[in-house]
């Protein structure tokens, strides 16, 4: 079992030299993120942070979320659980001492849930509901550019490729990440990462366990991953 | 004769015997300068400042007046180029635009008509108090005796001076009253008191005054700055038809705008190049910058990166460049050692209050929200929303700030909380005993029991469950308890 893998396609070093390549290739990669090996199948990087979920992390290519970029979360309506699958981001952004900013989410995002969830809620800041979309997105990309904001949530649902490519280098540029709420995904997005998330009930055999539903989560695009992956992981914790 | 300070000063002047009606040349406007024009002048040439008054601005407010005085300053500029702000009046430097404009008399005549004009359209009175001396603070205090006196040397300053009442100094109450009391009826009066003594009555700041107005203290001014405008042009000798070609001029023409950035500590976010051809319109090229800049090398490449995609319909005979928008500039220093961490975070600091700022300025006011958990019991008055500042100075009085928030934990802990809630509850559709919101909604657990204002009118009664919407959505619904026992749903788990 080799976590390191050449590609078949690519020449092979020679038996002796191959040892040294590889210990500078992975050198490399570690220091470079925007370097990832082509053969690896999802989770077998190190460089991420952690999303909270073992199963999520286990299929996104650097285990965990990226430190930087775009990520579309699409979803078929507001409210299905893709809030539960940030707050472990959330929480450790800003216990950086970074900024989480909220660009017109569809309802005001309450206090009391954030504190109890962990979420320091100094840290946060709210754009209005009724901003026009060209506003919300210049303050995304305002945001995305400035060091202070770890994390800068936007629910948008008109989004042409090239908003979306500029709004990318942003993040890239920030150090920032950047999440998208969508209702429809769109191919040939240049986010860093597409996710998918869709409810599903599990029918369990068991008639008393019959409430219990677990989220399907689709990773459709992701730097790193060859096919998209999908898992289910549980969002909400038992109460 | 008797006194040489005088005489070195004085100019030639043939009635020479009384030494101070000699000095003192006290004059409805300009009856006595053309005596005053003589050789001797030039040869020091002290400053002289005029001084206009403008009484009815007392009654303005202070942003009123302060818009207002700049407004009369931009047309005091036609006459001087030192300008500077008082309360309710201005005073410009006049000795050195005497001889251009011919005498005090035309530069008064020049000035009155457009200030009036300019009175009057705002709805004031169309006058002004006006006095000319050697000190700024002299000329103050004459005008706003409202004698409109020419003052001409300085040594004729302290008998001019003399004739006004102390409430020109403009002190307050109790002090008025001191003087009052102490028999000081005019200036001349306190001329004869002792410094010393003074000073220890009426403290430094009176003595200062004094002494600026007659020119024995040095008197700092403000200069009046008219906004920042830049503009430029060159004309080419010979007509261009590569662009490529251009770069030379565009270099000077930028170089020029930064030294003009640089003068005025300015950065600049908007500008127009255009490209004038002959017997076309100008190619114009708006060059707007997502953060204001005066680096020469950036704007540079910009416009390069613009003309490289620009078809220009004729052949180049001139550039112009204005500039449209001008910002502060923001300085950052950077640390010596490579040791990035403190400067870092310093700066970035001052990002985020820039970042804020300008979101303000994009946004409206009440865009941009901060929000709060408040110990409540009921969940609608638990979140609290506030304007981005003001809860960074309730965190300053931290003890205070960190314990609410510990009960809050508390309090929060125990039961879910939603973390969209909804302004307004929206009821749910009751159908063969089965709740739909959009879709058939299924209650997981719950009720968690809320009653609190029981001693307002609006009595809050509900039994709240968290509730799973077909579609997969986690709710949090409530049923009334009291009257129609409805049920609404008001939060989203999300």
């Amino acid at each position: 079992m080799t976590i390191i893998r050449t590609p078949s396609n690519t020449p092979q070093p020679s038996a002796d030299k191959g040892y040294n390549h590889s210990v500078t290739i992975e050198k490399l990669l570690h220091s470079n993120p925007k370097l990832w090996r082509g053969c690896d199948i999802a989770g077998q990087g190190f460089r991420g942070q952690s999303t909270g979920f073992p199963q999520l992390d286990d299929i996104l290519p650097s285990r965990g979320w990226p430190q930087s970029g775009l990520i579309e979360v699409i979803t078929p309506c507001w409210g299905i659980g893709e809030l539960q699958l940030l707050i472990p981001l959330m929480r450790s952004v800003v216990e950086q001492g970074k900024w989480v900013l909220w660009i017109t989410p569809p309802h005001m995002p309450y206090a009391p849930a954030l504190v109890q969830v962990g979420v320091n809620t100094d840290q946060i800041l709210v754009v209005k509901r009724d901003t026009s979309c060209k506003d919300a997105l210049w303050s995304m990309e305002k945001a995305l550019q400035t060091s202070n904001f770890g994390l800068v949530l936007t629910w948008q649902n008109w989004l042409p490729g090239k908003v979306l490519r500029r709004l990318q280098l942003a993040a890239e540029n920030g150090n920032t990440l950047g999440v998208f709420f969508k209702q429809h995904d769109s191919k040939y997005s240049p986010s860093q990462i597409r996710l998918k998330i869709k409810d599903s009930l599990v029918r369990s055999n068991n008639k008393e366990a019959s409430d219990f539903s677990e989220t399907e989560i689709t990773v459709i695009n992701a730097r790193g991953n060859f096919r998209p992956l999908t898992t289910r992981v549980n969002l909400y914790q038992p109460s | 004769m008797k006194n040489p300070d005088d005489t070195d000063q004085l100019p030639p002047f043939p009635a020479s015997k009384n030494s101070i009606t000699q000095i003192f040349r006290l004059s409805e406007s300009t009856k006595t300068i053309k005596s005053k024009e003589s050789p001797k002048c030039n040869k020091k040439q002290d400053s002289l400042w005029y001084a206009l008054y403008f009484p009815q601005l007392e009654e303005l407010s202070e942003s009123r007046q302060k818009k207002l005085l700049s407004e009369l300053a931009s047309a005091v500029r036609q006459v001087s180029s030192e300008i500077s702000f008082h309360s309710h009046a201005l005073i410009c430097e006049i000795r050195s635009s005497l001889k251009y404009f011919g005498g005090m008399e035309r530069v008064h005549d020049k000035l009155a008509p457009v200030l009036n004009a300019l009175l009057q359209q705002r709805g004031l009175p169309g006058y002004f108090l006006y006095a000319a001396s050697p000190t700024v603070t002299g000329s103050l205090l004459l005008a706003r005796s409202g004698h409109n006196v020419l003052v001409y040397q300085k040594n004729s300053l302290r008998s001019a001076l003399g004739r006004l009442p102390t409430n020109v100094l403009r002190l307050s109450k109790e002090q008025n009253c001191r003087l009052y009391n102490m028999g000081v009826r005019y200036l001349r009066d306190i001329w004869r008191l002792p410094a010393n003594g003074l000073h220890t009555r009426f403290g430094g700041d009176f003595v200062n005054l004094l002494n600026k107005a007659l020119g024995k203290a040095p008197e700092p001014i403000h200069n009046y700055l008219p906004p920042p405008a830049f503009s430029t042009s060159y004309d080419l000798p010979f007509e261009l038809k590569n662009l490529d070609r251009l770069s030379p001029v565009v270099d000077e023409v930028v170089a020029q705008l930064c030294e003009f950035l640089r003068h005025r500590d300015l950065c600049i976010s908007h500008l127009l190049f255009s490209l004038q051809h002959e017997k076309r319109d100008n190619t114009e090229v708006d060059l707007a910058l997502r953060r204001p800049n005066r680096s020469q090398e950036h704007l540079i490449m910009l416009l390069e990166t613009h003309f490289s995609n620009l078809i220009i319909p004729a052949p180049v005979t001139g550039v112009k460049l204005k500039a449209k928008k001008f910002n502060a500039f923001m300085g950052r220093s950077n640390s010596l050692l490579a040791e990035d961490r403190p400067t870092s975070t310093h700066g970035s600091e001052s990002d985020l209050d820039q970042f804020v700022e300008q979101l303000h300025a994009k946004l409206a006011d009440n865009y941009l929200k901060c929000i709060r958990s408040v110990s409540e019991h009921c969940p609608e008055y638990a979140n609290q929303q506030t304007d981005y500042g003001e809860p960074i100075g309730e965190s300053c009085n931290g003890d205070g700030h960190r314990k609410g928030k510990e009960q809050e934990a508390q309090f929060v802990a125990l039961a879910p909380r939603p973390l969209w809630l909804l302004r307004e509850p929206k009821q749910l559709v009751l159908r063969n005993s089965k709740l739909y919101h959009r879709k058939a909604v299924t209650l997981i657990s719950g009720p968690e029991r809320i009653e609190t204002f029981w001693w307002s009118g609006t009595d809050v009664c509900r039994d709240y469950y968290v509730a799973r919407e077909a579609s997969g959505s986690r709710l949090w619904v409530y049923r009334e308890r009291t009257s129609d026992k409805n049920w609404y749903l008001h939060g989203y788990f999300a």
